[in-house]
């Protein structure tokens, strides 16, 4: 059956066309932090901010309890509202591949695209870096646009220990993860958002991909550390 | 929750509210300078009005470049080549550039006491200042993602807030003017009570919408962000205001002065707690 396709955006199922995607089994994921320092290096990503991140939960009563991870990052969504949401189109999508990227000298930090996107996957590079001239600016994951382009795996798959995230197109029915959409149950990052996320999670659990009540009256430590990140107060 | 260890920012914070009060009081004030050549009770506030309006215009746009991480690429927004009309910060600033232009010809008129060009300009302003409420309120419309904004209310809630924050500045401008205080009461009052009426059925969606509207509506009626909502937007500055200006006492200049004091800090209220509140609870995802 065809793909169902609600924009001329959309890349997924199109003969021809790539439509890369990522894999991440949280049954193997071990919560090593690996793919965040992979991705800081690949990328000189500054204190604070995170194209990768990996959130965890405590679940479970004692002595039967467990951290359970759930690696983030852009869902290079195959309806990207950061894309439609951006005035100048410093946002945009790469047709073939599906990447969506960020064209950093017209960028006008106007943070629409942060507003936009249901996943929290972008931020804003600070005004002095060391290394690299790009600042003041959105960033984002690109799921490393130039290593996929270069016949290599992103930063952080090539680097994950317990061979947790998995990449590739999602249009080869012949790619690993098409194998593993077809022949195991996935998840995705809010699919009632509409945005055809192309992260696919085997094994998340409903209490991490959902919103917490406790957020009401968050716990004092965790309002120490939204302060130290530079949040508002709740 | 409380276990995760990265915490996110709120993309638009307190700038964007000012932004959304100011621009607001610009677009109603031009209003009513426009409604003058038509109604002899507001003349008064004809050259007033228009001057304030763009006093205000020229103080929301520092405001809003000023917010932009990269202020001077504010242009950007005015190349053909970059424009994305999908955005409606798109159209917003074609819509505020216009505006600002048809504002600077229809003072020219004025001065040089051309009055059959500046009706025509009024009426042409007018339109356009009404586009501004409602660009600002598709601005939040569009992010499906998140509670409170992403409602058909917010343009229609927000060019009432336009309304009864400019008819609340015009009291001040028409001090002294019976005539034109009286005419501006009946606004005062219906905008305000379209106001009210919307904010029942936001906060009725947004109750009984799903987990992330659930907790929004918590946030903003109980929790940290009730003082802004609930008592100074929703009772200090929408539901006092309409019981003074029912009462005899809002026929009054005392009592219209004071109603607008209220109104003016409900209105200011209330843009900055949908506006934060509708960003808390993903903060936490």
């Amino acid at each position: 059956m065809s793909e169902l396709r609600t924009s001329a955006i959309e890349t997924r199922g199109v003969p021809g066309k790539k439509r890369y995607a990522m894999v991440i089994d949280l049954r193997r994921c071990i919560g090593c932090d690996a793919c965040m320092v992979a991705c800081k290096a690949e990328y000189d990503v500054p204190l604070g901010v995170f194209r990768t991140w990996v959130p965890y939960k405590v679940v479970g009563t004692y002595p039967n309890v467990k951290k359970q991870f759930l690696p983030r990052l852009c869902n290079h969504c195959d309806d990207p509202p950061c894309v439609r949401a951006c005035p100048v189109e410093a946002t945009f999508k790469v047709e073939d591949g599906g990447f969506v990227l960020q064209r950093y000298e017209r960028c006008i930090g106007c943070k629409a695209c942060m507003a936009s996107c249901p996943y929290n996957a972008r931020f804003m590079l600070p005004r002095h870096r060391t290394y690299t001239e790009i600042t003041n600016v959105v960033d984002k994951c690109t799921f490393c646009h130039h290593r996929v382009t270069q016949g290599l795996a992103p930063a952080c798959v090539q680097t994950c220990i317990g061979r947790a995230r998995v990449f590739g197109d999602i249009n080869d029915p012949r790619s690993e993860v098409s194998y593993l959409i077809a022949n195991f149950p996935t998840q995705v990052l809010r699919p009632e958002e509409g945005t055809k996320p192309n992260v696919f999670y085997i094994g998340a659990d409903r209490n991490l991909t959902e919103h917490g009540r406790a957020i009401y009256n968050p716990p004092e430590v965790t309002e120490q550390d939204r302060k130290a990140f530079g949040g508002v107060s709740i | 929750m409380g276990d995760y260890t990265i915490y996110h920012h709120i993309p638009w914070g307190g700038a964007y509210a000012i932004y959304f009060f100011t621009i607001g009081i610009a677009a109603a004030l031009f209003f009513f300078s426009a409604l003058s050549w038509a109604r002899a009770e507001f003349e008064p506030l004809r050259g007033r009005a228009a001057y304030a309006s763009f006093a205000l215009l020229a103080l929301s746009g520092l405001v809003l470049i000023g917010d932009l991480s990269q202020p001077l690429r504010f242009l950007n927004v005015l190349n053909p080549f970059y424009l994305n009309f999908s955005s409606p910060l798109a159209w917003g600033a074609l819509n505020l550039v216009s505006f600002a232009l048809v504002s600077l010809a229809y003072f020219w008129a004025m001065r040089k006491k051309r009055d059959a060009l500046a009706r025509q300009l009024s009426i042409a302003g007018a339109l356009l200042a009404l586009g501004l409420p409602v660009y600002t309120g598709f601005d939040l419309t569009v992010h499906q993602n998140r509670p409170v904004w992403n409602t058909p209310l917010m343009p229609v809630l927000f060019v009432a807030l336009s309304l009864v924050s400019g008819a609340a500045v015009a009291t001040f401008l028409a001090a002294g003017q019976e005539r034109t205080l009286r005419a501006l009461r009946p606004v005062m009052l219906w905008s305000a009570g379209a106001v009210a009426v919307m904010l029942v059925s936001l906060m009725g969606t947004t109750w009984y919408g799903g987990i992330g509207q659930e907790l929004t509506f918590m946030i903003l009626t109980t929790g940290s962000m009730s003082l802004a909502f609930m008592w100074l937007g929703v009772i200090l500055g929408t539901g006092v205001p309409i019981a003074l200006l029912l009462a005899p006492v809002g026929q009054k200049t005392s009592g219209l002065l004071v109603s607008g004091v209220l109104l003016l800090v409900g209105g200011m209220a209330l843009r900055y707690s949908i506006l934060v509140g509708g960003q808390i609870v993903q903060t936490y995802f």
